[in-house]
């Protein structure tokens, strides 16, 4: 008892003369210390652990919304692309509607293959009878410039043999001068993609670089269609009659788009 | 019975390498130009099968072709390749069994011959059509050929390997 008074005495003694916290609480503070940063690492630890599988999770979540945003996205700007190409097309085809109001019926079509033998300059439409193609149609381009012409057509798709086709054949017309001819193509100048103007007036006065256009004679074919210009005068084998070389306005290989005039208006 | 089944194993195998060679002009000849023509492989399919399989059967094997070309590609007539692989198909049997043994060199000779066959009945076309291009003709079938005969080693592989298949007792 009397101990036991004694200590107290003495830590009371120590705590007034000490000016920290007391001796007992310093050494039971230092025992425990790293007691305590122990047990508030695993805290620590175990809290990140838990924010870090419940931020996992979130975000995984959010990932997932991400991802269906940007497909949705995606897929808008792929209608967009759609919208924009065919709109692209329509204002294509109002513009040559606009500046050829005798060609009332236009169809879009887009080549899917060029030329598919060394004999032949043709191209592959995706379009066909379905839609109202017919053989003999006319095709141009965006500009108004004559392709070729249907030369077959199935369900949905068509050939067109080009102007410079040993097989084309069609009416023209010079347009500064206004003589008619013939618009043909030739084996020989097939390859330079160049067509030749035959059945010229003996007195034609024709010049380089003279506008061709497609005479509408017969009926067969719209008239005022640009088929090319002149490159040269030459005079055939016989020496009695010229002809013309002829450049086409197209350039065939070029082409990815063209239009078939399913059917037009006789100007006169 | 077997014999049957035999030949039309033999005849499917012949058609589905021949398809395959379509295929491939089809896709990826059509689309290359050298020396400013298209690779032209149907004239081969109409000579090497019939190196092998001689006169009536190669100049059968030569027609079916001819149809299919015919259906597959604008020509003047309607009936171009119809007409003229047939005499394709019989000149390189009859050159196999006369002069050469079906290989390479046989090869490369009857598709030459099947060139020459085809583009001048096309230059005669042309000619009847009052728009002769004899020299233009000849320049594009020699460009023709000439861009073409690389081809003649694989497809005659090709074909020699249908040939010993279905010949295994030859």
């Amino acid at each position: 008892m009397f101990a036991a008074a004694v200590i107290s005495v003495g830590l009371a003694a120590l705590s007034l003369m000490s000016t920290n916290s007391s001796p007992l609480v310093d050494i039971t503070g230092t025992i425990t210390s790293p007691l305590k940063s122990a047990y508030t690492a695993v805290a620590t630890w175990f809290n990140d652990m838990q924010r870090y599988y419940k931020d996992t999770a979130a975000l995984e979540e959010e990932n997932a919304q991400l991802k269906q945003r940007i497909a949705e996205m995606e897929e808008k700007v792929r209608q967009a692309e759609e919208a924009l190409e065919e709109n692209a097309q329509f204002r294509k085809l109002l513009n040559l509607t606009e500046q050829r109001r005798d060609l009332s019926d236009l169809e879009i079509a887009t080549v899917t293959e060029h030329s598919v033998t060394n004999w032949t300059s043709s191209l592959t439409l995706n379009k066909g009878t379905s839609l109202g193609i017919e053989v003999g149609d006319c095709v141009i381009d965006e500009t108004g410039a004559l392709v070729g012409v249907i030369s077959q057509a199935g369900l949905n798709w068509s050939t067109v043999l080009t102007l410079v086709d040993t097989d084309t054949s069609l009416g023209a017309q010079v347009f500064r001068t206004k003589d008619l001819g013939v618009a043909q193509g030739d084996f020989s100048l097939m390859e330079q993609k160049r067509l030749r103007l035959d059945y010229l007036p003996a007195n034609s006065q024709l010049l380089s670089g003279d506008l061709v256009v497609t005479s509408g004679l017969g009926e067969y074919y719209p008239s005022g269609l640009v088929i090319g210009s002149i490159e040269e005068l030459q005079m055939d084998d016989s020496g009695a009659a010229s002809y013309a070389i002829l450049v086409p306005k197209v350039d065939f290989d070029a082409l990815t788009e063209v239009f078939v005039i399913k059917s037009f208006e006789i100007v006169t | 019975m077997i014999a049957r089944n035999e030949t039309i194993f033999k005849w499917l195998l012949y058609a589905l390498a021949a398809a395959f060679c379509i295929l491939l002009q089809g896709s990826v000849f059509q689309r290359l130009t050298v020396w400013g023509v298209i690779p032209f492989i149907y004239p081969l399919l109409a000579a090497i099968p019939a190196s092998y399989e001689g006169p009536l059967q190669g100049t059968i094997f030569s027609l079916c072709t001819g149809i299919v070309c015919d259906l597959l590609l604008p020509s003047p007539i309607p009936c171009l390749c119809t007409l003229i692989f047939p005499l394709a198909g019989l000149s390189a049997a009859l050159l196999s069994q006369s002069f050469l043994p079906a290989g390479i060199l046989c090869s490369f000779i009857a598709c030459a011959v099947s060139f020459l066959l085809l583009d001048s009945f096309r230059c005669l076309l042309l000619w009847m059509a009052g728009n002769a291009a004899w020299r233009a003709g000849s320049f594009i079938m020699l460009r023709e050929f000439c861009v073409t005969s690389p081809l003649v080693i694989p497809v005659t592989f090709l074909f020699r390997a249908v040939y010993r298949r279905t010949h295994l007792d030859g």
